[in-house]
């Protein structure tokens, strides 16, 4: 059996038999539920259409993903380096490509698990509308580079500093800045600032693809440049991880 | 199976292996012996291409470390001196995990098999974050031996075992030795391992190897012995002493003498034939042994030993 694929089912079945990948599950589910309450109480009001309903939802999703990964990708050498795990894995006979494309798996297999969560609560708040099955779509088209991106990115840092802590706070530090599209809304997106970090910042790409597609039902082809942002994104991401990963801390 | 030249390895500007010779032969069980950051563990990483090495040569079954990496691991079981597990898994599906990295898919009464020699097969479907340590390091031996490999590397395998335990993993160690000509290689503190286990030793310290060769050749060539502290019921007839056996000292009414030992008599013996002439013995007590008189002499320890034993 190839050795990636024997890394990655350990990395998911971690995930889904720990305590802890079933809290988080358990967690993003009941966060789910509360926005989707509060999302469609918010329909019912006429306080905010469907369209923005979803595209919120999705945003969110995104969000929780990013953090998810860049969780369990901080924890992915320097864990296992804390937990005396990583050097029996380096003494076998794995390339550190293989090592990390198994770890790598791994984080897919949990966004994909989030993903499926999500999905139906995405349904429930967006079923009345036209823009569900876009909504899903883009969410996995974009969404998928840019948490597979933080993914890399956390296990870089992981790989390179040998602490969790370090790689932790510095990736989802990144992650805060880059989601702050989300949270400051399009006011200061608008300014000099806004509008330079919304065309590097493969979080806004995203977002601003789901509001093209979800909102103003704008096709495929006007998301070209977004789509190279998030590929170039996770190439750099992954070149980073590829680096470290060659020579982890121990 | 492993030829190291003169080493040098820095990790983060510090020299930490300054010059590093090791030979293992085919059928060795070689004692790499050291005190606490001599270089043992960092050799053990630049052999099996974990650590970027500047200077001097690694030949590892054949191959160079740094360009046949996994290659070479295939071949090598490796414990680590930390026994990290997974402690959701049980210990039979952590082994069958652990040889699919190596690209073997063991049946369960191979594993069955292997963790009973280990003394855990009763506790083969237990999850492993319920194990004692001491438990832990006999998972760890049996996943250094579940692939059959030609070259078997410890570091500190029976750290943390009990009298059986280690009795145990020596057996299992001698057993495998005598398999076939793989080699060990046995990175340890514990001279009495050593003692046990090897036939050729090598004593690094601060980054460089002291001594290497023949366990029997270098204690010969030291020609000490072994050393007691006898207390006598009356002082003895030195001018009348058996073949291989010097007086070394006396002080406080106990005698302290230094004797060769035939491994085929041992030492009741000598005690009985220092009885027909005359030492009327009471008391008998080991001292250091020659290894660990060998180990002192080239670590720069001998100095600090003298002291303790005064």
């Amino acid at each position: 059996m190839n050795t990636t694929w024997t890394i990655a089912r350990k990395e998911s079945a971690q995930m889904l038999r720990s305590q802890r990948g079933l809290l988080w599950l358990l967690t993003f589910s009941g966060l789910l539920s509360a926005f989707s309450l509060l999302l469609v109480s918010n329909t019912e009001l006429s306080l905010l259409d469907n369209a923005q309903v979803v595209y919120m939802m999705a945003g969110t999703v995104l969000a929780a993903g990013a953090l998810l990964v860049a969780i369990l990708g901080s924890d992915a050498y320097a864990g296992e380096k804390e937990r005396g795990t990583l050097v029996p894995l380096l003494c076998a006979p794995i390339a550190a490509n293989a090592l990390l494309a198994g770890k790598a798996v791994g984080l897919l297999a949990a966004w994909g698990v989030m993903f499926a969560v999500a999905t139906p609560y995405l349904w429930a708040v967006g079923a009345s509308g036209q823009n569900l099955g876009a909504a899903l779509f883009y969410l996995a088209l974009f969404g998928t580079p840019v948490v597979l991106g933080f993914g890399y990115l956390a296990m870089a840092l992981s790989a390179r500093t040998g602490s969790v802590m370090t790689s932790l706070l510095s990736t989802v530090t990144l992650l805060m800045l880059a989601a702050s599209p989300l949270v400051i809304g399009p006011g200061l997106r608008g300014t000099a600032v806004g509008r330079i970090l919304d065309v590097i910042n493969p979080f806004a790409g995203a977002l601003n693809t789901f509001d093209s597609v979800i909102i103003d039902s704008d096709p495929f082809s006007a998301q070209t440049g977004r789509l190279v942002l998030v590929g170039v994104w996770l190439v750099l991401c992954l070149f980073a991880a590829r680096r470290s990963a060659s020579r982890p801390d121990f | 199976m492993i030829d190291i030249e003169n080493l040098r390895l820095s990790i983060e500007g510090k020299e930490i292996l300054k010059s590093i010779d090791l030979h293992l032969r085919p059928g060795d069980t070689y004692g790499l012996l050291g005190p606490n950051g001599a270089g043992k563990s960092t050799t053990i990483f630049a052999l099996l291409g974990l650590r970027a090495y500047e200077s001097g040569s690694i030949r590892v079954l054949g191959g160079n470390p740094m360009e046949e990496a996994v290659a070479i691991r295939r071949s090598v079981g490796v414990m680590p001196e930390k026994a990290g597990f997974y402690d959701w898994m049980t210990a039979l599906d952590y082994l069958k995990w652990y040889a699919r990295l190596y690209g073997s898919e063991p049946v369960n009464r191979d594993l069955d098999m292997m963790l009973e020699k280990v003394g855990l097969g009763t506790e083969a479907r237990r999850p492993i974050g319920a194990y004692s340590r001491g438990m832990k390091q006999r998972l760890a031996v049996a996943r250094a031996l579940i692939t059959h490999p030609k070259l078997l590397i410890l570091d500190e395998p029976t750290n943390g075992l009990d009298p059986k335990g280690r009795r145990e993993i020596h057996n299992l160690l001698v057993e495998f030795a005598a398999e076939g000509k793989a080699g060990v290689l046995l990175c340890t503190h514990l001279l009495d391992d050593v003692d046990r286990l090897c036939n050729r030793i090598g004593i690094i310290d601060n980054g460089r190897t002291r001594l290497e060769g023949s366990l029997g050749d270098l204690l010969a060539e030291q020609g000490g012995g072994q050393r007691y502290r006898l207390r006598l019921e009356t002082d003895p007839d030195t001018t009348n002493l058996p073949a291989g056996v010097a007086i070394a000292g006396h002080e406080g009414g106990w005698w302290r003498v230094q004797a060769q030992v035939k491994p085929s008599e041992g030492p009741p013996a000598l005690w009985g034939e220092l009885w027909r002439r005359g030492w009327k013995i009471m008391e008998i007590r080991s001292e250091a042994s020659s290894l660990e008189e060998l180990y002192m002499s080239h670590t720069g320890q001998d100095k600090h030993y003298t002291q303790e034993a005064a």
